[in-house]
């Protein structure tokens, strides 16, 4: 206990600087806030630069204010601060030592490129001879059966008179094959250039597309506000019971928010046939034929 | 058809088309929206050609496919013309008396006659029929005219004389200074006044511009968009090509659903004609303006019907809002300046242009001026579009128009503006309706949905749809209201099961505020519109739910039981049968009991019983 005051209140034996370890936004912070109180800081970061998971962001919660609004000025002034030194790419290997006073070992990794020199310009990324750098593969593609191949080729001329044409080519297609099959998104990501993850994310974005074969019968329940409240949802429950242990594939059912036929409603929509005024009771009749068939 | 090089030439075209009409020869109108399709009336189309060819009158009759009448309940409608018989609800075997009594020998056929509601009064014409009657169909009524497939009806009725007219004796800022004294604002729901939207886009200065029709009609209950673009195609082509040429543009797109086939098909066809008959292209009746439109179909998504998630989504991407620093009339789609209006603001503009601002301004209230289309739906007797000048009060349109609702229940509220709306109870029922009295009631115009609710629908059901509605079509960018939604669905599915606590309401509220302020686009700000009004005019029934465990309206599965009245029962035993979890049993003749424990509420005894012995009770929370 005494040994304890002791080092606390000897001032001999303080250092008057900080390791914060871990670079994110609370080791940027807090960072900050020692250097200008006048404490010497050191950043550990295992990363080969500062920022964490907030510069990773988008918005932040609740305020969705830019992360990076709130983060580039900060990270401007770790660097520039006279009282904080970066040791990045570096892990903590050990710790030593009591409060005011410790060791700690810190193993640097190697860049392999001067630190001190380097502005980060990336000019030897691109003329690296021998590629080491981390960069995504190119993979052949492969490519759709030539019928497919002919018949997208088809779509993309057609649609080749107006910019941005993915998402009218995306639609006949998916109304051909029912879906969008991961060959045709390949295809199309080679042919118009553009990424693979660009054409997945308008493929889930929008409902029209469907990633799953859709079923022999294709079921949507209306769930507009007028269905909605003649009962819609019932006739939702109904479906999702008597189609359920029918095999896979020979039926699907989609909810959608309103085919424009509010005066009929409930609706309900078998491949393109329309049954209105739905009640629970008719669910059977009309779908238990076409599972005997 | 020959193209026409001037606006002389649409004027002989037209003269030519009137003359060779006569117009004494009957017409049979069938209608063929989308409502009357569903209900049957391909069957019907095809009964009187066959009709015609069999009582050999080809010659002497004609048939007319029209768009959208309106009166899609009590579909499908067929209209004789000139004497404008009306014979609703048709059916393939009155086929051949409607053709040899009333074509031929102009002779009513009284038992299908329209029968009024309120009075049970048999009514014979069309312009008679209560629903008609108090309407004013300045757009909608030509719909009835015009087979949309054909250009000719359009200019015989006087089509694209507003075009000759901006195109002949007009300067750009002549026609946006018309529109602005119009006071024209958006239909599509926010009701930004169009002549000033216009007049920004045509002072910036942009080596392209574009002119966007806003075709995405998301609002579940709301169909007058479809409705005109399936009836009446050309009168938006019109009303764009009016618009271009104030601004100063040569590109136009439509941003149509892709769950609207049908108005695909005719706007595509009526483009082709416009195209065939020099109305679109390259020097437009001579004037060296030119101008064309690109039909683009959406991908399913409610947010791209927002400005800005729009012209992401015709660029190709995913529909996600950005932020409105700059506006679209100075960078909008590819960074050019671009218009974008409501299908139903451009069907306006032609109106405008031939009959005057002075004309249109004298319709409507102070600051809402013209006419606007409703969709009045939900549980109303008369489905349908009505068309009615800005200011009429909810009595009228639901009571008068609509023929009030069915089975003498209560009417509880009206539910305007779609998801982003509000509900409005009965105690403003005699409210104008224009845009700033719905917004200060705490809803909006939207596109111009009217859900009608009675006693029958629970308020909070009603909130927690919306609010799921609006989950499902966030597109995630804001988490507030990404996560927003799903923590008010989260309390709403609380309540509605039983489980609401005395704070669920002010935590409500709060979110509601935090979703409203944090939001980028309309859709969030606006989410919380139908949990705001609904606790603001109908809390007593969120109380009823927290505090009694009830559901007033017996809508909320977990608050509910079925009962068979012992009294009403005869004992058929068909809800016995078709109980899908046989929780029904009783002897043959003898009242029938319903197992509670085992009943899932389904509704399918209620729906096969005969005597309506099946009573919904609430208060039983287990």
């Amino acid at each position: 206990m005494t040994n304890e005051k002791n080092t606390l209140v000897t001032d001999a034996k303080k250092h008057g600087s900080v390791l914060v370890v871990g670079g994110g936004i609370s080791g940027i912070q807090s960072s900050l806030d020692l250097a200008d109180a006048g404490f010497k800081v050191y950043i550990l970061e295992e990363s080969p630069a500062i920022g964490g998971v907030m510069a990773q962001l988008d918005k932040t919660f609740p305020t969705n204010d830019c992360s990076m609004c709130i983060m580039s000025p900060k990270l401007v002034d770790v660097g520039r601060h006279p009282n904080i030194e970066l040791i990045t790419y570096s892990e903590l290997k050990e710790v030593a030592g009591k409060a005011g006073n410790f060791k700690v070992k810190i193993l640097k990794k190697p860049r392999y490129v001067d630190g001190e020199k380097c502005t980060g310009c990336g000019i030897c990324i691109e003329n690296c001879p021998v590629l080491l750098q981390p960069q995504i593969p190119k993979k052949p593609k492969e490519a759709p059966s030539v019928r497919d191949q002919e018949y997208i080729d088809k779509l993309i001329s057609k649609y080749s008179y107006q910019e941005g044409p993915l998402i009218q080519i995306m639609l006949e297609a998916n109304e051909k094959y029912r879906y969008l099959p991961r060959d045709v998104m390949e295809y199309l990501s080679s042919k118009l250039d553009i990424s693979l993850s660009t054409i997945y994310r308008v493929a889930t974005f929008y409902k029209a597309f469907s990633l799953e074969p859709r079923g022999k019968y294709h079921i949507k329940v209306c769930l507009g506000t007028a269905c909605h409240v003649r009962g819609a949802r019932n006739i939702v429950d109904k479906v999702k019971d008597t189609i359920g242990d029918a095999d896979e594939g020979f039926f699907s059912l989609e909810t959608v928010n309103c085919l424009g036929a509010c005066a009929l409603g409930p609706i309900m929509v078998v491949n393109e046939k329309v049954y209105g005024h739905m009640t629970v009771d008719k669910v059977d009749e009309i779908i238990k034929p076409l599972e005997d068939e | 058809m020959k193209r026409l090089s001037n606006s002389k030439e649409l004027e002989k075209l037209r003269k030519a088309i009137r003359d060779g009409r006569d117009p004494d020869k009957p017409i049979v109108t069938i209608c063929g929206g989308t409502g009357c399709k569903a209900s049957g009336c391909k069957h019907i189309i095809e009964a009187f050609k066959k009709e015609i060819i069999k009582q050999n009158l080809q010659e002497k009759v004609d048939i007319r496919i029209t768009g959208c009448q309106g009166f899609c309940e009590k579909g499908p409608i067929v209209v004789i013309y000139p004497s404008k018989i009306f014979y609703p609800m048709v059916k393939a075997e009155d086929v051949s008396r409607i053709i040899s009594e009333t074509v031929v020998k102009n002779k009513v056929i009284k038992e299908l006659l329209y029968v009024a509601p309120s009075s049970g009064e048999r009514i014979t014409y069309e312009d008679e029929i209560p629903f008609y009657k108090k309407q004013t169909r300045t757009i909608f009524g030509s719909n009835n005219h015009i087979d949309p497939k054909n250009v000719e009806d359009y200019i015989a009725i006087g089509g694209y004389s507003a075009l000759a007219k901006v195109l002949t004796g007009m300067k750009p800022q002549d026609v946006i200074d018309e529109v602005k004294k119009s006071s024209l604002r958006g239909r599509g729901g926010g009701g930004f006044p169009t002549g000033q939207k216009w007049e920004s886009s045509s002072k910036t200065k942009g080596k392209r511009k574009y002119v966007l029709c806003n075709a995405d009609e998301g609002d579940p209950g709301a169909y007058m968009d479809r409705s005109i673009l399936e009836g009446n195609s050309h009168s938006v082509i019109e009303g764009m090509i009016i618009g271009a040429f104030a601004i100063g543009s040569n590109h136009g797109y439509i941003y149509v659903r892709a769950e609207y086939p049908l108005a695909v098909e005719h706007f595509s066809v009526a483009l082709d004609q416009a195209r065939e008959l020099g109305l679109l292209g390259k020097n437009i009746l001579g004037s060296g303006f030119d101008f064309d439109i690109i039909v683009y179909q959406g991908g399913g998504a409610f947010v791209c019907g927002e400005s800005s998630a729009l012209l992401q989504s015709i660029e190709g991407k995913v529909g996600e809002p950005r932020a409105k620093h700059i506006h679209a009339t100075e960078r909008g789609l590819w960074g050019y300046p671009t218009v974008l209006n409501n299908v139903e603001t451009w069907a306006n503009i032609p109106l405008i242009i031939n009959k005057g601002a002075k004309w249109y301004a004298s319709i409507g209230t102070e600051k809402s001026k013209g006419t606007k289309i409703f969709s009045l739906v939900g549980k109303i007797n008369n489905t349908g579009l009505v068309e009615v000048p800005m200011g009429m009060s909810i009595r009228e349109i639901v009571f008068d128009i609509g023929g009030g609702i069915p089975n003498n229940k209560k009417f509880k509220a009206i539910q305007t503006g779609g998801p982003s709306g509000g509900c409005i109870p009965e105690s403003l029922i005699d409210m104008p309706i224009d845009f700033d009295e719905l917004t200060h009631a705490g809803s909006m115009m939207g596109s111009g949905g009217m859900i009608v609710m009675d006693e029958d629908t629970c308020m909070v059901d009603v909130a927690k749809y919306f609010v799921e509605f609006n989950l499902d079509e966030s597109c995630g960018k804001c988490s507030s209201c990404r996560e927003g939604n799903a923590r008010m669905l989260e309390i709403l599915e609380d309540i509605c099961a039983g489980n609401g606590s005395e704070n669920s309401i002010p935590l409500l509220e709060e979110l509601c505020e935090y979703v409203k302020e944090t939001s980028l686009c309309g859709l969030g700000k606006t989410a919380p519109n139908p949990v705001l009004t609904t606790l603001k005019y109908f809390k007593d029934e969120y109380i009823a739910h927290i505090q009694n465990k009830e559901c007033p309206a017996k809508v909320c599965k977990a608050l509910i039981f079925y009962e068979i009245n012992s009294k009403d029962c005869i004992g058929c035993g068909i809800c016995a049968k078709k109980c899908p979890v046989n929780a029904i049993s009783g002897e043959k003749k003898k009242p029938h009991v319903i197992d509670k424990d085992i009943c899932t509420k389904c509704g399918t005894c209620i729906a096969v019983c005969k005597v309506n012995a099946v009573r919904v009770k609430t208060g039983g929370k287990k």
